[in-house]
């Protein structure tokens, strides 16, 4: 199946990525484990004509000299969702978009580079209120592009909390999150 | 999920974000029910604990799965909840809902005296007195039979033909097109016949069991399980993958015979497919060749049931019917009928099964389109009932929009 832009998420950086491309006339589909999208955005993106593939998830993809090809999801088996470019709004630890373990902080789709901090007692603050280090692990981008081994993947776009420096904790989380898709955006619009 | 995690039906990873909450109709409508979370996740720690803490409301979940679409942390919800009726419901159950369940015995009886049985069945005093003696509801109106099956319309005008095809599959009919919808069947054949592909039925096949698992007929229910398994096999085994055109016999087969049932179905699991998944891979892959009637139109609203939802495979579905030259399709908001199998027949749950249903009877009125798409017996009847807006299985629309002579030139060469 062939789109436009796949977008790999359905919270709000993922939702908010794919309503202005479709709505700019890509073809967009959504692939979102869970229903972590709200109402309004669904509709307002399936009423732009969008696909959402809803309770499924996207468990791996093909990558070939440093473009994403295509992905294939839980559900759809060995149909292969193809597009020119991908937002990776997959978001952090709640929906396994960053994964950490004892000793790392991953990224588990694409095995992105991620930001964090070799010394795992430097992840956490053991005061509840203070800020939490680990909250803002995340991947690293490069001209808005995912980097696998520091190259940069030219058509893949994290967007949202799956990025280092951006967490739900923030006050202004909202706005960075959607400030972040909205890069997204335009740097897909820009090629 | 964690590799570690090794509770049953992935419920230890329940993070209480209640979003499946959000989207059960029956809690929308129902105070009665507790809810997914309640009754799935929640329920079971104390089940876990002793069967006495098991609660009879657990009766009104009426299996959508919607839940578990919505959870993010990939928690079989809804099968919890069945899975502890199938333990700890341990009521017998009622005359009406053996009745009801029993699609493969009621069936043939029913087709036997179909114009009889059609007759009566549409009379008020006898929908009132059904009502009043067995608790099927008089406002719903009763599912039509057919005088001759489908299997009996097969063998006397298909099977003859069938051996001349280089492809071949098994055709699982289920209940539903052999007793009371054979017209299914037959568009089946025909779309299938015109991509040069034979069709042969499934010697032994039972019904999928659903509506026994749902109306706690268990021991009966792995019984047809394991009957459809061996017969699938030998299928499987003769070359023969297994088509189907219900999305909850799907479902059925697919993922409930190993969850609830306990059926092995692994070795022919990846070999059934649904009717739609398999025409839009054939198409999009070019292996089979569609050609359209032209000048064929039609302005149509899709219906996704909630087990295709599930499955994930609506997509397969809207793709295939937008090949259509001719087609205007609307996709509905994603929205349960109400009637859910057998739930909606019952007196107990009728009212309830209307309001469920009243969103997408609603969305439907507000797109007015000629007929409603939609791949599931039960909606159908449900939507024609609640809106009078005909229901077309993909299936019969294709059969009407392809020039079937011209694509069996194309595909038969």
């Amino acid at each position: 199946m062939k789109f436009d832009v796949i977008i790999i998420g359905g919270g709000l950086a993922g939702m908010t990525a794919a309503t202005e491309l479709q709505k700019s006339g890509l073809k967009c589909a959504v692939v979102a484990e869970g229903l972590s999208l709200h109402n309004t955005s669904r509709k307002e993106f399936a009423e732009a004509g969008g696909t959402l593939l809803a309770g499924d998830r996207v468990v791996s993809g093909k990558l070939s000299s440093g473009k994403l090809l295509s992905v294939r999801t839980e559900k759809l088996g060995d149909v292969e969702l193809e597009a020119a470019d991908f937002v990776l709004a997959s978001g952090k630890y709640f929906s396994r978009g960053i994964v950490a373990d004892m000793d790392k902080v991953y990224e588990p789709l694409f095995g992105l580079d991620v930001e964090y901090d070799a010394d795992r007692s430097a992840w956490f603050d053991a005061s509840f209120a203070a800020p939490q280090k680990f909250l803002e692990f995340g991947v690293k981008i490069c001209n808005c592009h995912a980097l696998k081994d520091g190259e940069e993947i030219i058509n893949l776009f994290p967007a949202g909390e799956v990025l280092a420096g951006i967490s739900c904790a923030q006050g202004d989380a909202t706005d960075r999150i959607r400030s972040s898709a909205m890069d997204a955006v335009s740097a897909i619009r820009r090629k | 999920m964690q590799e570690t995690n090794i509770s049953t039906k992935n419920f230890e990873q329940c993070q209480k974000c209640s979003l499946c909450e959000t989207v059960c109709p029956v809690m929308a409508n129902n105070p009665k029910y507790g809810g997914p979370k309640r009754s799935g996740p929640d329920g079971e720690r104390y089940r876990l604990k002793n069967g006495i803490f098991f609660d009879d409301s657990l009766k009104y979940c009426l299996n959508c799965k919607r839940c578990e679409v919505a959870c993010p942390s990939g928690v079989k919800i809804a099968d919890l909840i069945q899975q502890a009726r199938i333990d700890f419901g341990h009521k017998a159950p009622k005359l009406r809902d053996v009745m009801l369940a029993s699609t493969d015995q009621v069936g043939p009886l029913a087709s036997a005296f179909a114009p009889l049985a059609n007759f009566a069945l549409g009379l008020s005093p006898v929908k009132g007195l059904m009502d009043l003696t067995i608790g099927v509801d008089k406002h719903r109106t009763l599912p039509k039979y057919s005088a001759e099956t489908f299997v009996h319309w097969y063998k006397k005008n298909a099977e003859g033909s069938q051996n001349k095809f280089k492809k071949q599959i098994s055709y699982y009919h289920g209940c539903y097109a052999n007793y009371n919808y054979p017209q299914l069947g037959k568009d089946f054949v025909a779309v299938m016949n015109a991509f040069g592909i034979g069709v042969q039925l499934i010697e032994g096949e039972r019904c999928c069991g659903v509506a026994k698992i749902a109306n706690g007929m268990i021991p009966a229910a792995t019984r047809d399980a394991k009957t459809n398994v061996d017969a699938f096999y030998r299928s499987v085994k003769e070359g023969r993958d297994i088509v189907t055109v219900s999305t909850t016999c799907t479902l059925t087969l697919l993922e409930e015979y190993p969850e609830l049932l306990k059926v092995d179905n692994s070795l022919v699991k990846d070999h059934i497919s649904l009717v739609e998944q398999f025409l839009y891979k054939g198409i999009a892959s070019g292996e089979l060749k569609p050609v359209w009637k032209e000048g064929w139109k039609a302005r149509a609203a899709y219906h996704c049931p909630c087990h295709q939802e599930r499955l994930g495979w609506g997509i397969f579905t809207t793709e295939l019917l937008r090949m259509i030259p001719g087609m205007e399709l609307v996709e509905l908001e994603s929205n349960c009928c109400g009637i859910a199998g057998t739930y909606g027949f019952k007196k107990e749950n009728y009212k309830v099964s209307q309001k469920i249903g009243k969103p997408l009877f609603d969305n439907i009125a507000a797109v007015a389109p000629e007929f409603v798409a939609c791949e599931c017996e039960t909606c159908k009847w449900q939507i024609e009932m609640s809106t009078g807006v005909s229901v077309k299985n993909p299936v019969s629309i294709l059969a009407e929009a392809l020039d079937l002579e011209k694509t069996a030139e194309l595909n038969c060469r």
